[in-house]
């Protein structure tokens, strides 16, 4: 049944003459037409903060943040992220503690807590904003493959 | 009530002449399965645990084993659980 | 959990384990209860975006990618990944696809202003087979060209440059690495005589401090990053110093933050170096062993169209690149008018903390590695800007060893191994050649199994010039492959856009996705992506490495590889090679190009049988031969014995890449230095043995000015860049979800004073204007970047909002290489002025 879908899928040939699948979103991906139009800006997408955690596509992907992180400090003095995701405040926070990959250095070591080299939390994990997919995108998860029939609707926004 | 699972894979490398003594202590840990690699030195183990406590502690216990020179974590996954009775 | 879903998570995590350790899992570790056969295959291949060139492991399920996760062996990064390369599993997948060629058509026919319609792949080359015939036969080799990629494979880059040079006769080609890489690698050659960085990554573990100039590596290069901080807060008496245009979030994390004004680094690099020599920290030993100085020809102009008033004026736009030899007297004296007051000046950063940064260097017992890309490189004065730096390691000898280490960060992930060491650029061939050295030619064509004589000595055009050479109906047969050049080069609507549509051209996109420049092609040929195709690259520390094919491409699209060796069917030599070197050499007579250059004997000599069986290889089932391994082995001769030296081809396959030079299955961590490098002599200590007398050469050159300027009317500097959520112009990562939400849509990073100045709220829409062009964006005040005032910043990834219409077609002279960081804006309300056509 997958199998199909994933046909389907790619056998939607990207018609390119007018009517296209796409047209509304077509300049943010393949440029205004003709390429010397000026187009309006598209706006700015509100933040999601719902703290609502998002299922991960695969075991190992980075979980997205579903809160805020305007201004939080992320210098050498100081990881805001920690002050709730430290495995000693997330009684209190509620919040998701970090996992324990992050407690080993680079030879493979266990160490007692966060690993330095995975100090700065934002570059694996990162925010979400409202903003609609501008292709749909036909990855398949690995559950989806072996148990179809039982996969919660993907949330949306 | 709701728990956690947590799911873990470590690569082990013991040394080859003590590899019956560690295969059988890390039998005797709660929630850990061996894979196979026992011939190759680098034992491919599992690791089955309700918290992340369980996990450190898991793996600290693996690494005191005698013989044993490295227990590598290669993989986490954690979710929530509900009981389902 | 059920029951189901855990044991298919263990699985999962057995298999990832084993493959991390190399180990071969029992088939009953692998089943689950279902008795469905969970075979996920895992195998490994670098990651598909920045040159840092981690590792990662794939995970393959009937026939798609359904995981990737960091290769815990790959040395590189050691099991991380940043959110790019987390989300590679979906870079396949957005459902547009390209899947069959597609042909501008009227009436059945080819018609340059018709629409695009599907075509087989024979009717594709049959119409681009006629156009490129026609340019050959009217008007000449140096009428055809091709814009590559630093994202080819090391095969496609070789591939190509045989076609172009050895088929078609030209040297038109250039990758999009020109706007990357190109002032880092002429710099080294000037320097060393030798391309590519003489430390490697072992340098982060090892350093005390770290400067980066211009560069922001936590968005930029984050698994690097993670090694510096890794190293900065495991050793407290590490540094970090961050030279930058504006605030962002490499500066936050660094001791100190020297925010400059733009163009000034070179004053500073200046201002270090006199320091150096008057506080008697020259290493005056080292220096008078290995080092030659030279002082740079001046006022080399900034690479505009020669008509350009800048141009006329400057006394060496036509010899640039010339320098003379001089002594350390000269180059002292030079120096000395770089005062730690004029440095200040110039830059607008306290005396103080330049006199810190100053002391670094100096401090002989610190090991300082210098890092930079695109902030040095993207430049005016890129080269000058390059040697500066090495100039101060070798004036205090910190080079060459552990932690003391100029090193050149490379954007893309292959940079290095196609474009720069296969030589893909318009003056090159491999392993460091030259076009126009008849020596290196003669050599080449005996590599190439070529009759003497053929391959051509003038050098090409490069990047830019391509445009202007489009633009002025010079370039009629032109083919892009792997790059978003339409939305990436300077000056797009003037230059760029009407190249492409000049009616007298014929323009050809290779790409997987249908992006801006696809959509002002003329034919458009669908390819294939990263794990689709068997591939190897090579990155920003030497370190070769490869991947197998592991699922298939969709529809009719097919590799980059693939379509220009199976082009090359459509040509013989009596169509496109000189009837002087067919009489003279009639053995070559009525072959076609495809029998020459990849049908050689040599390329051609490896069977399938070689291939690994547990992996598709389509490229070569379509020929009949293992085709890369045919290709990597020839072009691995030019290098060999020369120090740049490839293991052979099956040893990158079993392992986790390998830094040449290779020798004896060993790789070389340090190059130049005894005992690391085996090419240095014993007892020499340290060789530069790229130039002819072991030395490296300390060029002088002062701070001349940017091109373009801040005015009255364009009061605003515009500096363009990345974020670190997409790649380059987004094709990939805009279709993946996750990537495209945390980041979807360009805006203009401003200082709220400059806002309030011009009435401007946050989230305002604004015109972004040049001399040039406009653009519509929106104002950002918060966020990552904190930019000075008289500054924005504004990333490039939005094929909504083309920045480059805005910037300027000025180069650094000597490298061709764009400055995008330099020119001059002015932001206004969108609500001031029709959002209509621009004439």
């Amino acid at each position: 049944m997958r199998r199909s879908v994933f046909l389907v899928l790619v056998s939607i040939v990207p018609c390119l003459a007018a009517g296209t699948i796409l047209a509304q979103d077509a300049p943010r991906l393949r440029g205004p037409d003709p390429f010397t139009r000026e187009i309006p800006a598209p706006p700015m997408q509100r933040q999601v903060t719902d703290d609502v955690r998002v299922r991960r596509n695969y075991p190992d992907q980075p979980p997205v943040i579903p809160h805020s992180i305007e201004g939080y400090a992320m210098d050498l003095n100081a990881n805001k992220c920690m002050s709730c995701h430290a495995r000693k405040f997330t009684e209190q926070s509620q919040a998701p503690m970090i996992s324990v990959t992050h407690y080993q250095d680079r030879a493979g070591n266990t160490l007692g807590g966060l690993s330095p080299r995975r100090y700065v939390c934002v570059s694996c994990h990162v925010p979400q904003t409202t903003a609609k997919p501008l292709v749909e995108n036909s990855f398949t998860d690995m559950d989806a493959m072996t148990e179809p029939e039982r996969q919660p609707e993907r949330r949306t926004r | 009530m709701n728990h956690e699972c947590h799911i873990s894979s470590l690569v082990v490398h013991g040394r080859p002449d003590q590899m019956p003594s560690i295969v059988e202590g890390i039998g005797a840990i709660a929630g850990a399965e061996i894979c196979g690699g026992a011939e190759t030195g680098k034992l491919i183990v599992t690791l089955e645990t309700d918290t992340e406590d369980q996990v450190v502690e898991r793996i600290n216990a693996i690494q005191l084993l005698d013989g044993v020179l490295a227990a590598t974590l290669v993989f986490h996954h954690f979710e929530p659980v509900q009981d389902r009775e | 959990m059920d029951l189901t879903r855990r044991t298919v998570l263990k699985a999962q995590a057995a298999a990832a384990a084993a493959a991390a350790a190399n180990v071969t899992l029992p088939a009953s570790a692998q089943n689950i209860l279902t008795g469905e056969d969970l075979q996920l295959q895992w195998s490994k291949a670098p990651c598909r975006f920045c040159g840092t060139g981690c590792g990662v492991m794939v995970g393959v399920k009937d026939g798609k990618v359904v995981a990737t996760h960091g290769d815990m062996q790959a040395e590189v990064n050691r099991g991380l990944n940043c959110v790019k390369g987390y989300f590679l599993s979906k870079i396949m997948y957005g459902s547009d696809r390209l899947t069959q060629p597609l042909l501008r058509m009227k009436n059945g026919q080819f018609a340059k202003d018709g629409e695009f319609q599907p075509v087989s792949w024979d009717q594709a080359f049959d119409e681009m087979a006629r156009q490129f015939k026609q340019v050959l036969k009217e008007k000449g080799p140096e009428a055809v060209g091709m814009f590559g990629s630093g994202q080819w494979t090391i095969w496609e880059g070789y591939a190509a440059s045989k076609l172009m040079r050895a088929g078609f006769r030209t040297n038109n080609l250039d990758p999009n690495a020109r706007h990357c890489m190109a002032s880092a690698a002429v710099t080294f050659i000037r320097a060393f005589g030798m391309d590519e960085p003489m430390g490697c990554y072992d340098d982060f573990e090892n350093a005390d401090a770290f400067v980066l100039w211009g560069s922001n590596m936590a968005e930029m290069h984050p698994i690097l990053w993670t090694r510096v901080t890794d190293r900065r807060l495991s050793h407290p008496h590490v540094r970090i110093m961050t030279l930058s245009t504006y605030e962002h979030r490499t500066t936050d994390l660094s001791d100190m933050a020297l925010i400059f004004k733009p163009n000034s680094d070179l004053a500073i690099m200046n201002y270090i170096a006199n320091y150096i020599i008057q506080t008697g920290a020259v290493n005056r030993e080292f220096v008078e062993k290995h080092c030659n100085f030279r002082m740079a020809n001046t006022d080399i102009g900034y690479g505009l169209r020669p008509d350009h008033v800048l141009e006329q004026r400057a006394q060496h736009a036509n010899d640039a690149q010339i320098s003379s030899p001089a002594s350390f007297e000269d180059y002292a004296k030079l120096m000395s008018q770089y005062t730690v007051e004029k440095a200040s000046e110039l830059s607008g950063i306290p005396k103080e903390r330049l006199e810190a940064l100053a002391k670094l260097y100096a401090d002989p017992k610190v090991k300082v590695m210098s890092l930079w890309t695109m902030g040095f490189n993207q430049h005016v004065r890129g080269v000058w800007a390059n040697h500066m730096v090495y100039n101060l390691h070798l004036l205090t000898g910190k080079i060459a060893e552990p932690g003391n280490s100029p090193f050149s960060l490379t954007g893309q992930p292959s940079a290095c191994g196609t474009a720069r060491e296969v030589g893909t650029f318009s003056h090159r061939l491999p392993a460091d050649m030259q076009v126009n050295n008849p020596e290196h030619r003669k050599h080449a064509e005996e590599i190439w199994r070529l009759p003497h004589g053929l391959l051509p000595e003038k050098v090409g055009y490069h990047a830019v010039q391509q445009d202007r050479m489009l633009k002025d109906g010079k370039l009629n047969a032109y083919w892009i492959m792997c790059n978003n050049n339409l939305q990436t080069a300077p000056n797009t609507n003037n230059e760029t856009y009407p190249g492409y549509r000049n009616p007298a051209n014929f323009v050809v996109v290779s790409d997987a996705y249908p992006t801006v420049t696809a959509m002002a092609a003329d034919l458009i040929l669908p390819a294939a992506m990263w794990v689709e195709k068997e591939g190897a690259y090579g990155n920003a520390e030497r370190r070769t490495h490869f991947w197998h094919q592991l699922v298939n491409a969709p529809g009719e699209a097919r590799s980059d590889l693939w379509q220009l060796v199976e082009f090359s069917k459509r040509f013989t030599t009596d169509e496109v090679w000189p009837a002087a070197i067919l009489d003279a050499n009639p053995g070559y007579k009525g072959k076609s190009l495809y029998d020459i250059l990849f049908a050689n004997g040599e390329v051609n000599k490896f069977p399938l049988s070689e291939i690994d069986s547990a992996y598709e290889n389509r490229e070569a089932k379509a020929f009949g031969f293992y085709v890369q391994k045919g290709l990597f082995e020839e072009y691995a001769t030019f290098g060999r014995g020369h120090g740049h030296d490839l293991a052979p081809f099956e040893m990158y396959h079993q392992v986790r890449g390998l830094r040449w030079p290779v020798v004896d299955g060993k790789e070389t961590l340090w190059r130049y230095r005894e005992g690391l490098d085996p090419y240095v002599e014993k007892g020499s200590g340290l060789q530069f043995y790229g130039n002819p007398d072991k030395k490296a050469n300390i060029m002088g050159a002062p701070y001349e000015p940017p091109a373009e300027s801040p005015d009255a009317e364009y009061d605003l500097w515009l500096v363009t860049g990345r974020v670190l959520e997409h790649w380059h112009s987004g094709s990939m990562t805009l279709r993946v979800p996750e990537l495209y939400k945390a980041f979807p849509g360009a805006v203009v990073f401003m200082h709220p004073d400059d806002a309030a100045k011009r009435n401007l709220r946050r989230g305002q829409e604004v015109r972004v204007v040049s001399r040039r062009g406009e653009i519509h964006s929106r104002i950002e005040t918060r966020g990552r970047n904190s930019v000075p005032p008289g500054l924005i910043f504004v990333p490039f990834f939005d094929a909504s909002q083309l920045i480059n219409k805005v910037t300027l077609d000025a180069t650094d002279p000597i490298s061709k290489q764009t400055d995008f960081k330099k020119c001059a804006v002015k932001v206004v309300s969108a609500a001031t002025a029709d959002a209509g056509d621009v004439p």
